[in-house]
């Protein structure tokens, strides 16, 4: 009893820090592309390993939690929901670290006009994928609570999805000084960065529907 | 000669253990929480001292309503029995073992011209009745108190899960002693008037005529669990309503207490000193006692979720149990007088004493049971040991195959 005692405590622990993860993921994402549009790349880089190591660390822990559920047959009636969740949400920090691995290679040219609204998007961005964890922390201890929490989530998509509207439709239709391929390359990094929100609706999505099974 | 008669018995055992056992671990083993191998382990063990510690009060009952008095009689009603819940346990419906021995013993009044007491019967038939109702309105009550308990204490869905496994394996191990000691007069009670052995010494304590049979009768039920009850636990874990698994520790434990309230001697007493009627000792269906559980949840949570159609079809298994039973038991009795002149029994007296009461005994019976605990104790601890070191040598694969894993990740 005490083994399992042990095993149920570890778990608990690794749930926690696989969100803790997610969650400084998306602070460190922010603040990545905050130097990037800044020219700082030293700090740039700086934000890209730790990614890079958080990313690293989400995998392996996602898999130890697959691992502990099956092994020591831990949420047998929502095993497949949770490790659902935990893979969506292990696709959010892999999109973070493309985003800013695409920065990395692409390096894309951000014109001063848009530098806001580059920023803009992001936050909105991070910020849907971030109010996606207390929810999905919620499911574990407060489920009924989960749905409420989630409509921080579904805002910020749709915020993100406007800003990002507006961003395009301006690179396009006000900022004649730059070519059609460097006005390509701005749409394809904003949609990068837009992503992260979509992903985060898609997790909600799965957590809303995990919080009325367990509720009801 | 003895072990010949008690076959039909052992069978019937074998028949309860096979169907009944996923009473009480069914809806554990169904909703996943507790493995089935766990499950059959801890079940085999508590029936087996269930039946010996606290099997005698539903038997006398039972004894009241047909006291076979010839061990021919005792074999065919416990093989119409057996063959009754076999039949029903092949089409996986849970079917009552109480029923199909009462419709047995009634084929035996019937048969030997014995009255059927009225108000045993009565008794009997009200527990089947009253027991699902109450067991019903228990897991009701239990399943409240454990949301409201959850809800309120905000544990992590985890630990919460983990204590409700523990609360599975101990209310399981509870639940699997009721049914030992509810159910065994289902397997043994007909053959306790006519089977009298020595007392066995143990050093520690002693093992009086009935309990050497009750424990013969556990043993079979433990046969039954271990071979032949996962498909029967699969039905009543998942197909009457989904069960949640705090649902499923409710649903054990309401059974749990239904079987204990009518088997406890002492419970009963309790009763009486309090100025209260009596708690009759019966031998209650466990199959209706849990699917009342099952009900219970299913109404509670919203009517749309029980599976109307299945429990129809175990309903027509109550009815046609005890009528198949009763006339299997007539006509088998029958032929085991008049083809292969077995004394089945006779009338008994007006003074309740009984005609030609043919007592099995013998010294020989009580050295094979010395015997046979002994084997059990050994075979016990080896497969004990065996598990362990099963279970020790997987782990160790496994952490093996995690480690290269990672390695070769690298």
């Amino acid at each position: 009893m005490a083994l399992f005692t042990r095993t149920t405590k570890n778990l608990i622990l690794k749930i926690d820090e696989f969100f803790d993860n997610i969650e400084l993921g998306l602070l460190i994402f922010r603040e990545g592309i905050k130097s990037y549009v800044a020219g700082d790349m030293e700090s740039f880089h700086r934000h890209l390993a730790k990614v890079d190591s958080l990313e690293s660390s989400a995998d392996k822990l996602q898999r130890e939690i697959e691992n502990d559920m099956i092994t020591n047959s831990i949420l047998p009636q929502h095993r497949v929901e949770v490790s659902q969740l935990i893979e969506e949400l292990d696709e959010i920090i892999d999109a973070i670290k493309s985003t800013l691995y695409e920065f990395e290679i692409e390096i894309p040219e951000i014109p001063q006009e848009i530098h806001h609204d580059i920023i803009s998007v992001a936050e909105a961005s991070a910020s849907a994928a971030e109010e996606l964890i207390p929810a999905a922390r919620a499911f574990f201890k407060m489920p009924h609570t989960v749905r409420e929490k989630l409509l921080k989530v579904y805002y910020f998509e749709s915020e993100t999805d406007k800003v990002a509207y507006n961003t395009k439709k301006k690179i396009f239709h006000e900022m004649n000084k730059i070519d059609l391929p460097h006005k390509a390359h701005l749409r394809y990094i904003i949609h990068h960065i837009e992503n992260i929100s979509d992903l985060a609706q898609k997790a909600a999505d799965l957590l809303a529907g995990m919080a009325i099974k367990i509720v009801m | 000669m003895i072990l010949f008669f008690l076959t039909s018995g052992l069978f019937l055992g074998w028949s309860l253990g096979a169907n009944d056992a996923s009473n009480v671990f069914g809806s554990a083993v169904g909703s996943k929480m507790v493995t089935f191998r766990k499950a059959a382990i801890i079940a085999s063990v508590f029936v087996i001292l269930g039946a010996v510690i606290q099997g005698a009060g539903a038997s006398h009952t039972l004894g009241k309503l047909g006291a076979v008095n010839a061990i021919g009689g005792s074999f065919t009603l416990a093989l119409a029995a057996a063959i009754s819940v076999y039949v029903m346990t092949k089409f996986s419906l849970p079917v009552s073992t109480t029923q199909a021995i009462v419709g047995a013993i009634i084929g035996w009044n019937i048969f030997t011209g014995n009255p059927t007491d009225g108000k045993i019967l009565s008794k009997i038939v009200m527990t089947w009745i009253t027991g699902p109702i109450l067991g019903a309105l228990f897991a009701i009550l239990l399943f409240i108190l454990v949301n409201r308990f959850k809800r309120a204490a905000g544990i992590h869905l985890i630990r919460f899960e983990s204590y409700v496994r523990t609360g599975l394996i101990i209310v399981g191990a509870f639940g699997s002693y009721s049914l030992g000691a509810n159910n065994i007069a289902n397997v043994m009670g007909v053959f306790a008037p006519a089977f009298r052995l020595n007392d066995l010494d143990l050093g520690l304590f002693t093992i009086n005529s009935n309990q050497q049979l009750f424990l013969l009768g556990g043993l079979a039920i433990a046969v039954g669990i271990l071979t032949y009850s996962k498909k029967v636990m699969d039905t009543i874990g998942g197909n009457i309503v989904e069960l949640t698994s705090e649902a499923a520790m409710v649903v054990v434990l309401a059974q749990s207490l239904v079987l204990f309230i009518f088997s406890s001697s002492a419970l009963s007493d309790f009763f009486i000193r309090l100025g209260l009627p009596p708690i009759p000792m019966v031998p209650v269906s466990s199959s209706q006692v849990v699917v009342g559980c099952v009900i219970g949840i299913g109404l509670y949570k919203g009517v749309r979720n029980i599976n109307f159609k299945l429990l129809t079809e175990i309903g027509v298994g109550w009815i046609s149990t005890p009528v198949m039973s009763g006339l299997l038991a007539f006509f088998t009795l029958f032929f085991m007088k008049n083809i292969f002149n077995i004394d089945v029994g006779h009338k008994i007296t007006e003074s309740g004493s009984t005609v030609n009461q043919i007592v099995a005994s013998g010294t020989e019976m009580s050295e094979i049971m010395k015997f046979l605990l002994l084997g059990i104790c050994i075979a016990g601890a080896i497969l004990l040991v065996y598990y362990y070191l099963l279970e020790r040598k997987k782990a160790r694969e496994f952490r093996k195959s995690e480690e290269k894993f990672w390695k070769n990740l690298k």
